[in-house]
This record gives C-alpha cells, sequence and structure tokens, in this order.
C-alpha cells in the first residue's frame, strides 16, 4: 500500500518564525494548507527523514517515545525559540532499525534525554503536525555517507514496515532545494532566490517533480545536486520517492526563498494502490517505476506562462 | 608579558577523546582509549597554563552556520549538550564562562571587514560538541573565559572547499585578532580540527574497542604526516600553498574553515608547531599541535 499522502517541506525556521515576512508569508500559508492536507490522509504514522539531522556512523533512528524541549536555531537563535513536543512510533522505529540490519545496513535507536532534535524536524512537526492528537512520527537520520539510492532503499523499508503493522502511513520528506545563501545582510522583508540560474534549476525539478517520471527524477536529482549544490545531495527526495511508495505528481504549494536558497512546499500524489507490488513483510520493497499520469502541477503554470490566478505559484518576493 | 594572540593550538575535537577521559561532566562511560591523544592534551595543558591568558578563542566546525559568522556573546552558558552524531558518547552538562565583551567586538570587527557577522545572545542556546571538546581537552578546569566561533562552511562537503569561504574565514581571523588587539587581551586562538576526515561508516562495538582503531586510508595518514612535519618546520606558507591539494585528496575536516581562521589570526607566522601527539579516530588523522608566539612577538617589539 502506498503512502496514504505525502509531501517536501523546507527545514527551514523562517516561515515559522517570520511568517509574516512578505517572502515568507506563501511559504506558511502553504504549510497551514498542508496541515489540513496531512490530518485529512488520516495517517497513522508520519515518515520523517530531515537533512539536518547529520549521521556519520550507522543508520540511527529515533526510538525514543517523547522529543520535547527548547530547540534553537544555529543560525537564528535570534528570532526565538523553538519549543518542541515529538511523539515516536517507537514500535515501528524499533522494526526499521531490526530490518535495516537484515537488509545488511548498520543501524541503531536513539534514545537520549535532550537528543538536539533538528531544526527542520522541529518546524515541521510545529507547522504541520500540532494538532490535539498528533501523528506518531518515525524519524531517520542522514547519514552523509549514504547515497539516493540507500536514502531511498530506507524510506521503502520504513513504509513496507508500517504495512506490516498494518499502519496507514504518510511521508514527509525535510529540506531544500538549491543552498547558496546570502552572503551579505539583507533585509528578511526583501529575500530572494539569490542566483538566476539555480532559481531556473529549481524550477526544473518543479517540473520533474510534477511529471512524476521517477526514473527521470533519479536521473536529475545527482546533476541538480552539483549544479544547484542541493541540499545534502536532494535525500530527503531519495526518502520520499521510497517512503511513499511511489509517486505519479505533485503540486507545487509554494516555492520561495530561505535567505538566498530555495525552498518549496509541494504535494505528492502517490502512486494507485493497485499499482504497488504489495511487499513481503520484512522486504526493503524499492518504489515502483514511474506512472506517467498527467501531472498535477502543469508546465503552463512555469513563469512567464503562469495563469494570473494560479493559486500554487508563490513568487520569491512581492 | 606581551599580550595580542600570544599562541594557536590545533585541537581536534572527536568525542572519544572527552569519552576516554570519563570526565564528570560527561554521562557515557568508557574503559578509556584514545591514549595517545589524550596523553598529548595533557602536554598541551601544561604549555597552555605556562602561556597565562586571559582568554580562549574556539572556531568549531559543529556549529554550522550556512548564513554567516556567529559568535557566542552570552556571559554564562549552561545546559547540557547532547551529539547529535555520537549520542552514545557525548552528553556533556557544561558551565561555560564567556568574554562577551570580546564576542561583541569580534563580531563588530567582522562587520567592520565586510563580512555577515552575528552576536548569539540566546542564553537557550545549545553549545556544540566540538567547541566543547576542543575547550574542555585543552582546560577541563574551565577556569578561563572563552569565546566561540561558528563555522560557515560545510565540513563534509564533497568538493574543495569553494575559495570564497575560505577568504572569508581569513578575513575573519583578521578581525578576530583585531578584535582581541584593540581590546588588550591575551588570548590563545583554537582551531577546533581533525586533518584528514574521513570516518568509518560504521561503530565498533563496544566503541572504545581499539582494536578496531586505525586511519582510515593510507592517503589520508600520508597527507596528515605531510602537513605536520610541514607544520612542525614552521613553513606555514607551503602548508597554504599545499591546502587545496590536501583538501581535495584527504578530505579533511580543515575545509570548515578552522585551520586557516587561526592562522589568519596568529597572522601566519612562520614558527615550528610543537607536536604534542598524533592519532586516529573512528578512521579520522588527529593531531594536537601548538604554535607559541610569544617569543616571536617580544622579538617584534
Amino acid at each position: 500500500m502506498p503512502a496514504v499522502s505525502a509531501f517536501l517541506v523546507p527545514g527551514s525556521p523562517l516561515p515559522l518564525l517570520r511568517g509574516d515576512e512578505p517572502p515568507y508569508r506563501p511559504l506558511r500559508r502553504a504549510l497551514d494548507e498542508v496541515a489540513g492536507r496531512l490530518a485529512d490522509s488520516r495517517p497513522d504514522v508520519l515518515l520523517v527523514y530531515s537533512t539536518r539531522w547529520i549521521a556519520v556512523l550507522d543508520a540511527l533512528w529515533q526510538t525514543r517515545p517523547r522529543l520535547d524541549g527548547v530547540h534553537v536555531d544555529e543560525v537564528w537563535h535570534d528570532l526565538g525559540d523553538l519549543p518542541h513536543d515529538l511523539r515516536v512510533d517507537t514500535d515501528l522505529a524499533h522494526a526499521c532499525v531490526a530490518a535495516t540490519n537484515a537488509m545488511g545496513l548498520r543501524a541503531k535507536g536513539v534514545d537520549f534525554e535532550a537528543f538536539p532534535v533538528d531544526t527542520g524536524a522541529v518546524v515541521a512537526n510545529a507547522l504541520l503536525n500540532a494538532g490535539e492528537r498528533p501523528i506518531p512520527l518515525v524519524i531517520a537520520a542522514n547519514n552523509i555517507y549514504h547515497d539516493g539510492p540507500t536514502t531511498e532503499r530506507l524510506g521503502a523499508l520504513a513504509l513496507s514496515q508500517a504495512e506490516h503493522q498494518g499502519k496507514r502511513a504518510a511521508a514527509l520528506a525535510i529540506g531544500g532545494l538549491s543552498t547558496e545563501f546570502h552572503r551579505a545582510e539583507i533585509d528578511l522583508s526583501d529575500d530572494h532566490i539569490s542566483d538566476p540560474a539555480k532559481d531556473e534549476l529549481n524550477r526544473r525539478l518543479f517540473d520533474l517533480l510534477a511529471g512524476g517520471d521517477t526514473d527521470a527524477i533519479r536521473a536529475f536529482l545527482p546533476e541538480f545536486s552539483d549544479r544547484a549544490r542541493g541540499d545534502q545531495h536532494m535525500k530527503h527526495l531519495w526518502w520520499l520517492l521510497g517512503a511513499s511508495g511511489g509517486v505519479q505528481g505533485a503540486t507545487l504549494q509554494a516555492y520561495g526563498p530561505d535567505y538566498g536558497s530555495g525552498a518549496a512546499v509541494m504535494e505528492f500524489t502517490t502512486v494507485s494502490e493497485q499499482a504497488v507490488e504489495t511487499p513481503r513483510p520484512g522486504a526493503t520493497a524499492v518504489a515502483p517505476g514511474a506512472n506517467r499520469g498527467a501531472p498535477v502541477w502543469q508546465a503552463a503554470m512555469r513563469p512567464g506562462r503562469r495563469r494570473a490566478a494560479a493559486r500554487s505559484w508563490s513568487r520569491p518576493s512581492p | 608579558m606581551p599580550d595580542g594572540v600570544i599562541a594557536g593550538f590545533l585541537a581536534p575535537h572527536a568525542p572519544h577523546f572527552l569519552y576516554g577521559e570519563n570526565p564528570p561532566q560527561n554521562e557515557a562511560r568508557s574503559r578509556g582509549g584514545w591514549e595517545v591523544i589524550r596523553w598529548a592534551y595533557e602536554a598541551a595543558r601544561a604549555d597552555l597554563e605556562r602561556l597565562r591568558p586571559d582568554v580562549l578563542v574556539v572556531h568549531s566546525p559543529h556549529w554550522i552556520t550556512p548564513v554567516g559568522h556567529h559568535v557566542l556573546a552570552v556571559p554564562h552558558l549552561r545546559g547540557k549538550s547532547v551529539d547529535p552524531i555520537f549520542p552514545n558518547l557525548f552528553r556533556y552538562h557544561y558551565d561555560i564562562t564567556v568574554d562577551a565583551q570580546l564576542a561583541e567586538a569580534i563580531v563588530e570587527e567582522a562587520g567592520a571587514h565586510g563580512l555577515l557577522a552575528r552576536a548569539m545572545r540566546n542564553p537557550a542556546f545549545r553549545v556544540d560538541y566540538g567547541t566543547i571538546v576542543t575547550l574542555h581537552m585543552l582546560r577541563p578546569d574551565w577556569d578561563l573565559p572563552v569565546v566561540g566561533l561558528s563555522s560557515h562552511s560545510w565540513p563534509y562537503w564533497d568538493g574543495p572547499t569553494p575559495d570564497e569561504e575560505i577568504r572569508e574565514v581569513d578575513v575573519l581571523g583578521k578581525a578576530t585578532r583585531a578584535a582581541i588587539e584593540r581590546l588588550g587581551r591575551r588570548a590563545v586562538v583554537l582551531a577546533s580540527n581533525s586533518l584528514s576526515h574521513r570516518h568509518f561508516s560504521e561503530e565498533p562495538d563496544p566503541p572504545d574497542d581499539m582494536s578496531q582503531e586505525h586511519h582510515y586510508n593510507d592517503l589520508g595518514y600520508r597527507w596528515d604526516v605531510r602537513m605536520i612535519e610541514l607544520l612542525r618546520a614552521g613553513r606555514t606558507r607551503e602548508v597554504f600553498e599545499l591546502m587545496p591539494e590536501f583538501t581535495r585528496e584527504a578530505l579533511p575536516e580543515t575545509k570548515s574553515g578552522s585551520v586557516t581562521w587561526m592562522f589568519s589570526a596568529m597572522d601566519y607566522p612562520e614558527v615550528p608547531g610543537k607536536l604534542y601527539g598524533y592519532g586516529a579516530a573512528i578512521g579520522t588523522g588527529n593531531a594536537v599541535m601548538g604554535f607559541d608566539l610569544t617569543d616571536s612577538i617580544v622579538a617584534g617589539r
């Protein structure tokens, strides 16, 4: 069974801490809308990968039932504290640890008081999962030595373990796009994508994601990472390809700057359930190939051809 | 006694060193390990004591700030720092006195030198393990005020550090020196850096099984030795001429900028470095070295 919903959201705290600034309003509005879409999909668990939780040894999975405290962002410490209270589906997380080891990749659970949950996970949880009945999370670390396909396999593994436990899963990829930050001080109200070439690469990526051709997406992500200095080799998108069970399109809800870098909110259309080969319990299914159904985000909405009233497109600045 | 930047130490920060020490501040317990590096730090501590500095200023690769250069500027920082990478080894209760006046001066000078720089004034901020390990290993009594600087560069980036980022940490070093001299501090600058930085990707079980510790590859080891020999000979200019090639081949942590910052703050002295020790931590190459400028400062005056 594919994920019941799948989303890409930025790891930046700016839409949360400064969501009233014009450049971040579209991102914030989209995140608020996506929170509703996530809740409407009624997942039992949210499969989370944030580029900002860095690991170098082993594949790490959060196994602490509750992660609460106050986080302060490493860069935006002057904009306020980030209180958080994340709930983890420990049964599923432990199953993921076991399944990761079984597939030949060393894995460990992480269960430590005061563990510094990364800004991306904190912000996404605050904006998307702050209801009275928060969705339990499974959170995997970004091991810098894992490549994209390995990360996709980990996402698929998490989805298959959720299905094995009879749980409806949603997939969440937390991270940025191009990563060229401004080097000089700017007013946040003037934030914009710092480099037009990287802006164009971001938009090319949106086209591909909207098209839902997963082979083409996989082929482009390394090039995008090199040319746009993509956030952590864009492994959050590889995760999403696996944890969603496959995508057949995407809707761009908002695109904007993160102090010069690129940030987007996208909702993915997962492949239909019939198109997914049901994985064996404990197996590590890889997302199925392309389903070339009509993309939800149309090329006609690209700059210069955009419909004036298109809701889903947001310019970096007014 | 002269003031200004009186010395620098290359002081790597693998949490394994502190874990091996078993200080009361750290919750994790070990059976020891990494003794060669820990003994090196013992000797470095004695030399640091003889220098009688007013303040220790450290640049850490693990306070990663892709936007700007940031400086700890809260007079007193207290809390628990759990390493997100090695939480099983490093869960440290810190109690740090910051020379906030110097921190603010560094931010001012960095701004005046054209850098995007910010003072970190949020008391709830968690201090990173790179800052803590280096400071603890050199001064476990924590009886000197400190200033911590962030790294603007990503230490794990596959490619060489972009030239503009190297230029920025060079300028940051100059700004640091200007602030120290303006306030008349006797400061020791610390580069919290390993040399070759390719890690193992799996952790030994137990983590302090020293039979599993070795350099990740021969290439990294040989590059480290080459750079150490140059530093021991005081051939600083050659070190920085080789830095791009070193960065490409050995994937060193120097790409985070700490070594460049330290040498810039010291004005790239051609003084022989004192090697206290060199060893591996989960495959990375770690040298503890000191660069005493007091003789050259006195001679220069």
